[in-house]
């Protein structure tokens, strides 16, 4: 099955995504809105998911909401914010049974104009947001924020981004800040709001089947005549390193969380980004790979130890959950296995298993409605619009020189571990 | 070769049983690019005493052996297993919970090549005491790595303060001290006598030849001499009591984590009948708890939850409870406000039309589910072990009366069986 997607311009900065395929139970509805990441907005942009969530126009209160959705056979909605490199994006997601299954004709139509208000009209009390749902969401995101101490590895790699990247925005957290929730009241958030849809990019994507009337309704219920479209800028990625920076964060703790990140300044719009992508997961992608080999099974150091690519800003972390005691050992393993790289020791084998790894994982994204929606949404963030078989091909085509010349250019930045 | 269809939901399984006992079942997923194969043992945490086979005592092993095991699967006397799986493209994982080990992998490319290393390679284990010792390590940092989980101590807390005596109350992986006790005799025991065709299952998904997988398994698996149809678990009696009220412990966490366990007293039920339980069972508490409940959205606007608020029951022949789950800043308010709750009449806080919404809810989820072969694979193998295939789950959610919801919430959830576990900030 090959994946192609039919681009429709909705108006200035709005596009209709649609991807047929007849293989799933379900279709799927995403709205990407894309803001940039900076520090005076993350937190709005962070709560607005969490207020439009509460109600909308037709809709008025969760519970309203919630009822609907298990009537429409249980359809999954989902709110986020998510960084991608310096971007905030803002994704509203509606899956749902295919109207097959019921006889019901009118109920893919239902879910789609569901998604629709929960999006673009709001549940508004005097011309702005109610003051309830907004006072109670403040609340909640404060606890979400605060939340990020409570899984442990995930916080040591943000903590890492945060140490790293200070003068960046990509060191934002991406649920924002509790020091700015005080001063966010509904009309500032309503005003931010109106903003965010008067001037994002937006992407909708459609997953799964459809008919002319279905493509008829989506386009007439997001037609948009919109001026001025925000300009997204790209991300800086080339740094001077000028000494490691060694962070140690105190937590009663069992266990050290070690993270090691470097930057490598390979931009992913260039070919050497797919050398890079091989070099990370010889080095620490899967069971195969050197830290796993080297820092698990030969040295019993760690239970997870591995190795990922930030796409947009070009960094490579390591990240591992050690005793205390094992940081010089363990630092000393994962240099060595980065000298490896960069000395080329490593075996054809090395570089096939990886190349197969790479191409199953991005295969299997035909089997998601959602990672089918990611796909083609990231294509056009990224503004590399190669299909699948293209990606594909990229990888197939990367030779050991690539491999080697990409890890030439990953420098250790910073470090950072947590232990008691 | 034998067919079950279901044309409602347009899927269908096809299985085998071959002379070595092991069955195999296969459910074709034309059109998807993964393909996936799990090959399950009915032998989990909480088989940790029984006879061994050939033996006549019973004998209780140290704690997290069945897990251990697994990781100890992986060994091979010759080449990295992981490499020749990755060779292939495959990536191989396994998992051990209360009632099973599995072994899977999932690829594009290469599926029959990589089965055959499925199977031989959970059928030779190979173990050694320095290859047992070294693993001690590993399993160490990952028992650890559990230990810093909130989110896993206030559940199993809530186990122990249900279970009195039931090995659910151990830990899967055990504990630092525990495992430094066990030995390659004593992990060659386990394994000789539940790793045997008849208490194992095959289940395969994807774009795949039926006949092509038997004779790939065919030759593949290891005769056996003997078919060993009953092993012998030894249970001791677990009272229907409680074993303590409340637990409460700290930890480096930002809010109060609490779980809310009703312990299930209606057990020894297996397929269908299980099934049905589970089912009528988590209707119910869809209908108290789920955010279309009045309960959640009262307690939502006045703070009193979070959205990380939910419920949900599991059970199996021998245990069986539902939790209640969430964070809070008022957590024995939030309890308080649960029992309350309970202690209103049936027809009260479960009304008919509701009932059938949250019907309809079902039947959509499920067939979302079946998009995913995960779901589908990990579903099949729980099920399974429990008498019963998945593909009978919508016609069983059809049986459900409104009189059976009732039924249940009054005999289920009551004062008497519920136990609240506790996390605190440090």
């Amino acid at each position: 099955m090959d994946l192609k997607v039919d681009k429709i311009k909705l108006g200035n900065g709005i596009n209709l995504n649609l991807i047929y395929t007849d293989k799933f139970k379900s279709n799927l509805l995403s709205y990407y809105i894309v803001r940039p990441l900076n520090r005076e907005d993350v937190t709005k942009n962070a709560l607005l998911p969490l207020v439009l969530k509460r109600g909308n126009q037709k809709l008025n209160t969760t519970l309203e909401v919630e009822q609907k959705l298990d009537e429409l056979y249980g359809s999954n909605l989902s709110l986020t914010v998510n960084k991608r490199g310096e971007k905030h994006v803002i994704r509203f997601t509606l899956e749902w049974a295919d109207g097959s299954y019921f006889n019901d004709d009118s109920y893919n139509l239902k879910t789609i104009d569901l998604l629709n208000d929960i999006v673009f009209n709001p549940y508004l009390e005097n011309d702005s947001f109610s003051k309830e749902y907004v006072r109670q969401e403040k609340e909640n995101l404060k606890d979400r924020i605060e939340g990020k101490i409570n899984s442990k590895r995930s916080y040591a790699v943000d903590r890492c981004i945060e140490e790293m990247c200070k003068s960046e925005a990509f060191s934002l957290y991406s649920f924002g800040y509790v020091e700015d929730l005080p001063s966010i009241d509904e009309k500032n958030l309503y005003e931010h709001y109106k903003n965010v849809i008067n001037n994002s990019p937006i992407e909708i994507i459609y997953v799964g089947k459809y008919d002319e009337k279905l493509i008829s309704h989506i386009k007439e219920s997001n037609k948009m005549n919109r001026q001025n479209i925000i300009h997204l800028s790209r991300e800086k990625i080339d740094y001077d390193i000028e000494e490691v920076n060694v962070v140690r964060e105190r937590l009663d703790v069992n266990q050290g969380k070690l993270v090691l990140g470097y930057r490598t300044g390979i931009p992913f719009e260039e070919n050497l980004y797919n050398g890079l992508l091989i070099a990370s997961d010889i080095l620490g992608g899967g069971p195969n790979s050197k830290l796993f080999r080297h820092v698990r099974e030969e040295n019993s150091l760690a239970y997870y130890i591995g190795s990922m690519v930030i796409k947009y800003k070009s960094i490579l972390l390591i990240d591992g959950g050690i005793e205390f005691e094992n940081y010089d050992k363990t630092t000393k393993i994962i240099n060595e296995q980065i000298e490896k790289m960069r000395n080329g020791d490593f075996s054809d084998d090395d570089i096939e298993i990886s190349k197969k790894a790479i191409k199953a994982s991005t295969e299997s994204i035909k089997d998601s409605t959602y990672l089918i929606s990611e796909f083609f949404f990231s294509q056009q963030l990224s503004n590399d619009f190669r299909s699948l078989e293209e990606v594909l091909n990229d990888i197939d085509n990367v030779n050991r020189e690539d491999i080697i010349e990409a890890s030439r250019h990953i420098a250790l930045d910073t470090i950072y571990f947590m232990s008691k | 070769m034998n067919t079950i269809v279901n044309s409602r939901i347009d899927e269908k399984v096809l299985y085998e049983k071959l002379d070595s006992g092991l069955k195999i079942f296969f459910m074709p997923k034309p059109g998807f690019s993964k393909k996936y194969a799990v090959f399950s043992t009915n032998y989990g945490s909480i088989d940790n005493n029984f006879i061994p086979i050939g033996e006549e005592e019973n004998l209780v092993v140290p704690e997290g052996i069945a897990h251990f095991l697994e990781h100890k699967l992986f060994e091979e006397e010759d080449e990295a297993l992981f490499e020749k799986f990755s060779r292939l493209g495959a990536s191989v994982n396994a998992f051990t919970n209360f009632n099973q080990t599995s072994y899977l992998f999932s690829t594009t490319d290469n599926f029959y090549e990589s089965l055959e290393l499925l199977v031989k390679f959970v059928q030779s284990p190979y173990l050694t005491d320095e290859n047992v010792e070294k693993e001690k390590g590993i399993i160490s940092q990952e028992i650890k790595m559990y230990d810093d989980d909130p989110g896993w101590r206030v559940f199993f807390n809530c186990l122990r303060s249900m279970y009195v005596n039931h090995p659910i109350r151990i830990d899967i992986a055990g504990t630092v001290e525990s495992i430094n006790t066990i030995t390659k005799e004593l992990l060659y025991k386990a394994y000789n006598t539940f790793y045997n065709p008849s208490n194992m299952v095959l289940f395969i998904i994807g774009d795949l030849s039926f006949e092509k997988i038997i004779d790939v398994v065919k030759s593949s698996e290891k005769k056996f001499e003997k078919k060993e149809e009953n092993i012998k678990r030894i249970y001791t009696d677990e009272p229907k009591e409680i074993n303590e009220k409340f637990i409460e412990e700290k930890m480096v966490t930002s809010t109060p984590l609490f779980y809310i366990g009703f312990k299930d007293s209606d057990l020894n039920l297996m397929g269908k009948d299980a099934v049905k339980k589970d089912l009528i069972t988590n209707i119910i508490l869809d209908l108290l708890f789920s955010p279309s409940s009045l309960f959640y959205n009262e307690l939502y606007n006045e703070g009193l939850i979070t959205s990380n608020f939910g419920a949900y029951f599991t059970g199996k022949r021998t245990y069986g409870h539902s939790l209640v789950i969430g964070e809070s800043h008022k957590p024995k308010i939030v309890y308080e406000k649960v029992l309350n709750l309970i202690d209103k009449r049936g027809e009260e806080v479960l009304k008919l039309e509701d009932f059938n919404r949250i019907k309809n809810k079902n039947l959509g989820n499920f067939l979302m589910g079946l998009n995913s072969i995960e779901f589908i694979a990990n579903n099949f193998v729980d099920l399974y072990f429990d008498d019963f295939i998945i593909l009978d789950y919508l016609d069983v959610m059809e049986e459900i009366q409104y009189n059976d919801i009732l039924k249940r919430f009054k005999n289920h959830f009551t004062r008497g069986n519920v136990v609240l576990s506790i996390i605190n900030p440090i």
